[in-house]
């Protein structure tokens, strides 16, 4: 569904994203990892259209979208969230989720009610339907994230990029928020690139995982590959535990 | 025996058997027809005073510039410093060609748009190329550049002197009607702005202006084609704007770049609409009326009037709740409602 070829970002001087190359299966669920500054997120971004890759080619569903605008990325599946939540803070949980709704597909006859009859759907989906008429700065960061997936899933993705989803909430709405991303997935049948940073979370979650460190995609594989990796063990605890085999 | 009650939330008439009551709880003040209406019978009341009715036709004028600014702003994303460069592109289109080329005002009308939106398509790549300060002084440069255009070419643009002469839009044969003639062309021109900024802002394209102006990125990110946003609402009231002076030129049949280019006449567009409410169309009506009555007001006090007017308007930025205004005021319970209240039930 995904195909990442030799995909390279400069920002001046530094290289944020070195010839990266993976690909993403469709309906399989992909972990993204690396420590701090890896570039997972600039990988992200390059993806989504945010920036433009100064080399290599991102090919989804048979089409290159190397460079293509963000919004024609959109609508051709791809969606995602951020690390930071972005939500439109002025206005209520249900108008930035509508806003998905009329854009996130090509509906030019679509009229508002009917934007907010589907916008409710997901809101309920993701447990915000009693909070529609709340201002988005209102919202816990539970919510937010929420309010986020849903006007994610709203664009009617086929791939979801979800960023350090879980970044900030405690292990009670960490595994709500876990529950409702594998609904998502079996409900509107979608394939998953995710970053997270809490790894007991991803290593359970995903089939297959690309770590990356200073830009560089460093090791590939299923879970269990990936923890016995020496080079891993080291890009995150260090060469030391590395040769000492004490991941 | 007509009798009159008066209760908390009603005023009731009582007509023998009859019985006919009047709502007057708050929510239903917020019906546009009394606003509507108690703006077409102001001239009854003021009829005699022909200096109070320009007073209010240049508050409209005021408010039909504002209107469309407003629009621009939420929909760029970005605050615009030369809406009036419409005004002297449009005046100046139609002016000489009634002057010169003898155009009767409705082929006028069409040139105006034509060129309006001719330039405002050529400009309209800074608004998503130049952000924040950069937008806002390329658009402040590009008026007081006009102007000086104007000056340099005094033979065609007449200079200080500006043109006159051109052909009226209509002539009552009385002086005192065609002022109440002015008057009322220029509500109804504003309220056809409002009318029409109002239907966006409550449609689809409201929703989606109100995401542009949230954060483009996000928009963008949603399947918003932020490009042909920013294109349409940079154009499309450039256009409005250009009307409003076509209006001018065909009403007070005079025109100088001198009045509305410069940067004083730019400032008191951008209060009215930081002072009606930025949020808010419709706020825009009750900042042009109060800038228009301040200005007026202040005029007698001679010179002292170019302090006392900033000092006033600086006062009333303060002291009104940011960003909403007068309209703000009124409408305080409520979001901001430059997109529309969605309600949905389970």
């Amino acid at each position: 569904m995904l195909e990442v070829r030799d995909v390279t970002k400069h920002f001046g001087g530094l290289c944020a994203v070195n010839e990266v190359s993976f690909s993403v299966k469709e309906g399989a669920v992909v972990g993204l990892i690396g420590p701090n500054g890896a570039g997972k997120t600039t990988l992200l971004n390059l993806i989504c259209g945010i920036y433009k890759p100064d080399a290599g080619t991102i090919r989804f569903a048979e089409k290159d979208i190397t460079g293509m605008p963000s919004n024609r990325i959109c609508r051709l599946g791809v969606s995602r969230t951020y690390q930071i939540p972005q939500p439109f803070y002025a206005m209520t949980t249900l108008t930035g989720v509508a806003v998905s709704v009329i854009h996130g597909k090509k509906r030019p006859h679509m009229s508002l009610s009917d934007a907010i009859l589907e916008a409710s759907y997901y809101l309920e989906f993701v447990g915000l339907f009693s909070k529609r008429d709340t201002l988005a700065r209102e919202l816990t960061i539970y919510e937010l994230r929420m309010l986020e997936l849903a006007r994610a899933l709203a664009t009617t993705p086929k791939l979801l990029l979800l960023d350090e989803v879980m970044a900030g909430l405690n292990p009670a709405e960490s595994s709500k928020a876990l529950e409702m991303i594998w609904n998502a997935q079996e409900q509107f049948d979608i394939t998953i690139l995710w970053i997270e940073h809490i790894m007991k979370i991803i290593m359970n979650a995903a089939q297959q995982i690309v770590v990356l460190h200073y830009g560089q995609k460093i090791a590939e594989g299923t879970p269990q590959e990936i923890a016995n990796d020496a080079k891993v063990i080291e890009a995150y605890l260090g060469g030391q535990y590395a040769q000492s085999g004490r991941p | 025996m007509v009798r009159l009650e008066f209760r908390r939330d009603r005023i009731l008439l009582r007509w023998g058997e009859q019985k006919y009551e009047w709502v007057i709880e708050p929510r239903y003040w917020r019906n546009p027809a009394i606003g509507v209406f108690l703006l077409a019978i102001i001239p009854l009341f003021i009829l005699p005073y022909p200096n109070i009715l320009t007073m209010l036709t240049s508050a409209n004028l005021y408010a039909a510039i504002a209107i469309p600014l407003g629009l621009q702003m939420i929909g760029t994303a970005r605050v615009n410093f030369g809406p009036q460069l419409y005004l002297g592109l449009g005046g100046y289109t139609s002016a000489l060609l009634n002057l010169h080329l003898g155009w009767s005002p409705i082929p006028t009308l069409g040139a105006t748009i034509l060129v309006c939106a001719a330039v405002a398509l050529l400009l309209s790549p800074t608004t998503f190329i130049a952000k924040g300060l950069y937008f806002s002084l390329i658009t402040l440069i590009l008026p007081l550049t006009f102007l000086d255009v104007t000056f340099l070419y005094g033979d065609i643009f007449r200079g200080e002197v500006g043109l006159v002469g051109m052909s009226p839009l209509f002539n009552f044969g009385k002086v005192k009607w065609n002022y109440l003639g002015y008057f009322y062309f220029s509500l109804l021109l504003m309220l056809l702005y409002l009318f029409v900024s109002d239907k966006i802002s409550r449609s689809r394209f409201g929703v989606t202006l109100a995401a542009i102006n949230e954060n483009e990125d996000v928009a963008r990110m949603m399947g918003v084609d932020v490009t042909k946003y920013k294109v349409f609402y940079y154009v499309f009231p450039s256009i409005l704007t250009g009307i409003v002076a076509w209006f001018i030129v065909h009403t007070f049949r005079t025109f100088a770049g001198i009045t509305y280019l410069p940067l004083d006449f730019m400032i008191k567009i951008l209060i009215i609409v930081i002072i009606g409410g930025r949020a808010f169309v419709y706020g825009a009506v009750p900042g042009a009326y109060l800038i228009a009555v301040v200005e007026d007001s202040l005029r007698g006090l001679g010179p002292i009037n170019y302090f006392v007017f900033p000092l006033v308007l600086i006062g009333a930025i303060l002291i009104l709740p940011r960003g909403e205004g007068l309209w703000g005021l009124y409408h305080k319970r409520h979001h901001r409602d430059y997109f529309p209240t969605l309600h949905v039930r389970r």
